[in-house]
């Protein structure tokens, strides 16, 4: 019995945290990279699942089909907010300091933005579908079968993503920049079309998280701050800069969530941020930060 | 220093200006119609939470995100002694409850720098949120508290008192030496250090001293509000609200953030009431906007002006 | 000169202005003018966009059709205006908002904003300034504590005592003896405890589970797998909406099967039976109820004009409650033939009034008719199962399992 319910605290802690780690990862993609704290983050996510509820419910489309439409269109929404705004943003501010300061305003006005286009365009409803709510039995752990499928494309996503950083000519100039902006510049790189993209891609991370939970959790247009505020506690406490710490910290999150939850759920949001806070003392600068 | 070479403008200014706001202040509840007194309060409230943020945010450039927890301080200290205490006893109560907490925050945060403050703060004011919510919930077995009601009146000059303290504060540490020291802790930490500066006390208690009118104004502002539980005391937005107030208005200068935090309530105000179903899209577009147009925000508009001035003119 | 002409200018457009205007203002009443700041935004606007604004226009909209409400001491019908504005699910902005709708837009009438916790702030500021509030979404036993403080609040809405004593009830007819509590740790699941806890161990039924669980919980199964493992025969869950649907889910997961499943607000949406389908729900018991097939006057047509109007079902708790207190505001009015609120309060506080839930009255601030305390979904309809004289259908028990 121990060894299953241990088995199974672990797992449930994971399919959450792979969920928290794609958000994480998008997140970590905006503000390690292109230095912008994107409080609307949660909108996108927002924003996918409404997507994907609509093309289900409306149209019939599979949800998983509905990635791929509804994909694309995020990231290229991302990707022309970061070359309209935040890149203007970045050239007008005296200094990087204030850039951060100024892109969170900013962010904070899409996240107003865009939440009121979607309260106007769905209403403030709470909206669900059913999909795949079928278990899956592994000796004795049940999990629902949604909940299953989310983590394995979390998974997939997080490694296509994590080859296309180590592997491809565009996913090192991602890294250097995340290091050192200036140097990559200086090494040729395209800056502003590369943060523009590493926005888009975020955004893009964000989308593909709301459609998994779109099949998990009721939806309404307000849902996307607590995300938001999760992904940016999991892209610090992964260290800043580093996308597979924020990939880490999402999972961090997902699997102390669920312990401290089995454990007492009364204390379970005080010994989650205990554990958070004691960790960033720890590690001043996060799990995998210099 | 330079204020011994020519002292009028730089101390004069000020003690004019705020000798005029007192007189003004005191006499205006007389002939304002009520509901413009209850909007100042909000006002006044905004104020004292972003210039207090800003005293120690501002130049030591630490974004804090722990306003809430220290505006909820004093909301809970009045909602739970409010009905034995005296309602200035409350006030004060709360500031200093405000304060004790800034101590312990900032202590437990020195190794921290940047972001990583920046998001222990707001983990902390969520910690204390849940503990109180705990609290209340295992212990008193009772969530949400009705708190006792102050009429309007009392409640400004409670906040006008406070505001004015704020602002008093807020000038005496920009204009001492103790100003400058948490400018070069926000320029370079290491260096402030070498030259003897003792970094980390002076962190701790700016970051305190900025809290006392904050848990002040969270135990005046209760009265009004009539009824209060932890995600209300404690909600993310008021550590938020002073962060975007004072970009908004200009982080650097304290019209700058009177200014941020007046427009805001003022523009939320306006758009809560004429524009209920587009409230946040306006809001959101004038926030975007202006940042667009104005990344030092409205106080850099000064500035602007003047540079446009000059070059109008060289043409 | 041309200054002067200029001067002239202002003085006469002035003088303009004025005699446009004067015949406006004051004297001649040509309306009723009603206003609310309730939540269009923030984690407040699901529960007022479904069981609050749509009965407020669709009212408004009825009223109008008639040519308004007949007020006697103007001698005619008036129409109504409804002023709205948000209060961004903020405490102080509604307070806030409310002293505005008085003072500034000089409003005849509140309505109330969506919350127990919004009436808790607006209840007593609305007292204030003699404002009559009748609250469709509060249920807090703590308001009986305030309640003789504030004469001109009126609570509608069923109270945790009575549901908490008619779900106990509904245990005992079963011949339940083990049962696991589970709450939202918030002032919802700690009332629903103290009310239930006490009651239960008084009939001789066995918790052997009680436990608090975090609000904005993600993931509940630990908690469910143990309730599983104790093999209780009812599940009683004092949960708000996200957690409702969250244990719902869970639960068909894990395949937990109590005899009784009973959970709180949220069940009486119309949006569970249509998320999970009405087969799966089949049995499921939730707070409150009300349904189109209750015998009051009104209430199915009601139920059809909602439908019609939003493309959408009312919800089967609040929805109707807070129809039925618009109902008694104009009856009140009617009655009274005046807009004097003072008397409309008097009259509220004293008369009964035939609404689409019942004839209601109330009683020290208390409206002490319901049309039922506890429902279950069977068929696709959320049937009145609690108290057992109102019931709409006899109740489901065991509940089948899920499918």
């Amino acid at each position: 019995m121990g060894g299953t319910l241990l088995l199974d605290i672990i797992i449930g802690g994971l399919i959450l945290g792979g969920l928290y780690a794609l958000i994480a990862v998008g997140l970590g993609l905006q503000y390690g990279v292109a230095r912008v704290l994107n409080v609307s983050h949660g909108e996108f996510i927002m924003l996918g699942a409404f997507a994907t509820y609509s093309l289900y419910t409306s149209f019939g489309i599979n949800p998983l089909v509905s990635l791929v439409i509804s994909g694309p269109i995020v990231f290229g929404l991302g990707f022309l907010i970061h070359r309209t705004l935040f890149q203007h943003l970045r050239k007008s501010s005296e200094s990087m300091a204030a850039f951060e300061g100024t892109s969170i305003l900013a962010s904070f006005g899409l996240l107003f933005i865009i939440q009121n286009i979607a309260l106007l365009s769905w209403g403030s409803d709470i909206k669900g579908y059913t999909y795949l709510a079928g278990t899956v039995d592994f000796g004795g752990a049940i999990y629902a079968q949604n909940r299953l499928l989310a983590f394995l494309f979390a998974i997939i996503i997080g490694l296509a993503f994590y080859f296309f950083l180590a592997r491809t000519r565009f996913g090192k100039a991602i890294r250097a920049a995340a290091q050192d902006v200036d140097t990559a510049q200086l090494m040729g790189v395209n800056i502003h079309r590369m943060l523009g993209l590493c926005f888009g891609l975020g955004a893009l991370m964000a989308a593909l998280a709301g459609c998994l939970i779109s099949m998990m959790f009721e939806i309404t247009p307000l849902m996307g701050l607590p995300y938001s505020i999760i992904a940016i506690i999991a892209v610090v406490l992964g260290g800043l800069g580093n996308i597979l710490g924020s990939l880490l910290g999402g999972l961090i999150l997902g699997l102390v969530g669920n312990i401290v939850m089995y454990i007492h759920p009364g204390l379970s949001l005080i010994a989650y941020y205990m554990i958070f806070l004691l960790l960033i003392l720890v590690r001043p600068t996060g799990i995998l930060g210099k | 220093m330079s204020s011994t070479n020519n002292p009028a403008p730089k101390w004069l200014f000020p003690l004019v200006l705020s000798f005029i706001i007192i007189i003004l202040a005191a006499v205006i509840p007389r002939f304002l119609p009520p509901y413009t007194i209850i909007s100042l309060n909000d006002i006044f409230m905004y104020i004292v939470l972003t210039v207090s943020w800003a005293v120690f945010s501002g130049p030591t450039r630490y974004i804090s995100l722990a306003s809430a927890a220290f505006f909820g301080i004093g909301i809970y200290v009045s909602a739970v002694l409010g009905n034995v205490l005296p309602f200035l006893a409350a006030i004060a109560l709360g500031g200093l409850a405000s304060f004790l907490l800034a101590l312990l925050v900032g202590l437990s945060s020195l190794r921290l720098r940047g972001m990583y403050f920046t998001i222990f703060t707001f983990g902390l004011s969520e910690l204390i949120r849940h503990s109180v919510l705990w609290w209340e919930v295992n212990i008193t077995r009772t969530v949400g508290r009705l708190v006792v009601s102050v009429d309007n009146i009392t409640v400004y000059y409670a906040m006008l008192t406070i505001v004015l303290l704020t602002l008093a504060m807020a000038y005496f540490i920009k204009n001492s030496k103790y100003g400058l020291a948490l400018l070069a802790i926000g320029e370079s930490e290491e260096a402030t250090d070498h030259i003897g500066v003792n970094v980390n006390a002076l962190k701790i208690l700016a970051f305190a001293m900025s809290a006392v009118f904050m848990g002040a104004a969270g135990a005046t502002m209760a009265t009004r509000w009539t009824y209060i539980d932890p995600s209300i005391a404690f909600n993310p937005l008021f550590s938020f609200m002073p962060v975007l107030m004072a970009i908004f208005g200009g982080v650097h200068r304290i019209y700058g953030q009177i200014i941020g935090a007046t427009a805001l309530t003022l523009l939320a105000d306006m758009l809560l009431t004429k524009f209920p179903y587009y409230y946040n899209l306006l809001y959101g577009i004038i926030l975007v906007a202006v940042i667009l147009f104005l990344p030092q925000g409205l106080a850099g508009l000064r500035e602007r002006m003047s540079k446009w001035r000059k070059h109008v003119l060289v043409k | 000169m041309s200054g002067m002409i200029k001067q002239l200018r202002v003085v006469f457009i002035l003088l303009a202005v004025l005699v446009v205007a004067f015949p406006l203002t004051g004297y001649c009443k040509d309306k009723i003018l009603i206003g609310t700041a309730i939540s269009l935004s923030g984690p407040y606007a699901p529960g007022a966009g479904m069981t609050q604004i749509p009965n407020y226009k669709m009212w408004v909209e009825e009223v109008n059709a008639k040519g308004g409400i007949y007020v006697k001491e103007y001698g005619k019908r008036l129409p109504v205006e409804l002023i709205i504005y948000d209060d961004k699910s903020d405490i102080g902005t509604a307070v806030k908002l409310v002293e505005k709708l008085v003072l500034e837009d000089k409003v005849d009438l509140l309505l109330p904003p969506w919350g127990t916790a919004m009436h808790f702030a607006v209840g007593p500021v609305a007292n204030k300034y003699g404002y009559p509030l009748i609250g469709p979404t509060i249920s807090s036993e703590k308001l009986r504590k305030v309640a003789h403080k504030i004469p001109y609040f009126f609570g509608i809405l069923n109270m945790p005592r009575e549901q908490g004593a008619a779900l106990v009830d509904l245990l005992v007819e079963f011949g339940i003896k083990k049962v696991a509590l589970i709450y939202v740790a918030d002032a919802y699941g700690i009332e629903w405890t103290a009310e239930v806890s006490p009651a239960l161990k008084a009939k001789g039924i066995k918790a052997v589970i009680e436990q608090s669980y975090p609000l904005g919980a993600k993931d509940l199964s630990p908690l469910l797998k143990k309730i599983k493992a104790a093999n209780v025969d009812a599940l009683l869950g004092m949960s708000y909406p996200p957690d409702t649907f969250l244990i719902t889910a869970q639960s068909m997961g894990l395949k937990l099967n109590p005899k009784l499943f009973y959970l709180g607000v949220g069940v009486a949406f119309p949006v569970y039976r249509d998320k999970f389908g009405a087969k799966a729900v089949e049995g499921v018991m939730g707070a409150g109820a009300w349904n189109p097939k209750l015998p009051y006057p009104g209430a199915k047509e009601y139920y059809d004009r909602h439908v019609k109007k939003w493309n959408k079902e009312p919800d089967r708790w609040g929805s109707a409650f807070a129809y039925a207190s618009l109902q008694i505001l104009e009856q009140a009015i009617e009655k009274t033939g005046t807009l004097d609120r003072k008397k409309l309060r008097d009259v509220i506080a004293t008369e009964t009034f035939p609404t689409v839930i019942g004839p209601v009255k109330f009683e020290g601030g208390f409206n002490i008719q319901a049309p039922g305390e506890i429902g279950q979904w069977q068929n696709g309809e959320f049937e009145v199962v609690a108290g057992k004289p109102k019931r709409t259908a006899k109740p489901i028990y065991p509940k089948p399992a899920w499918p």
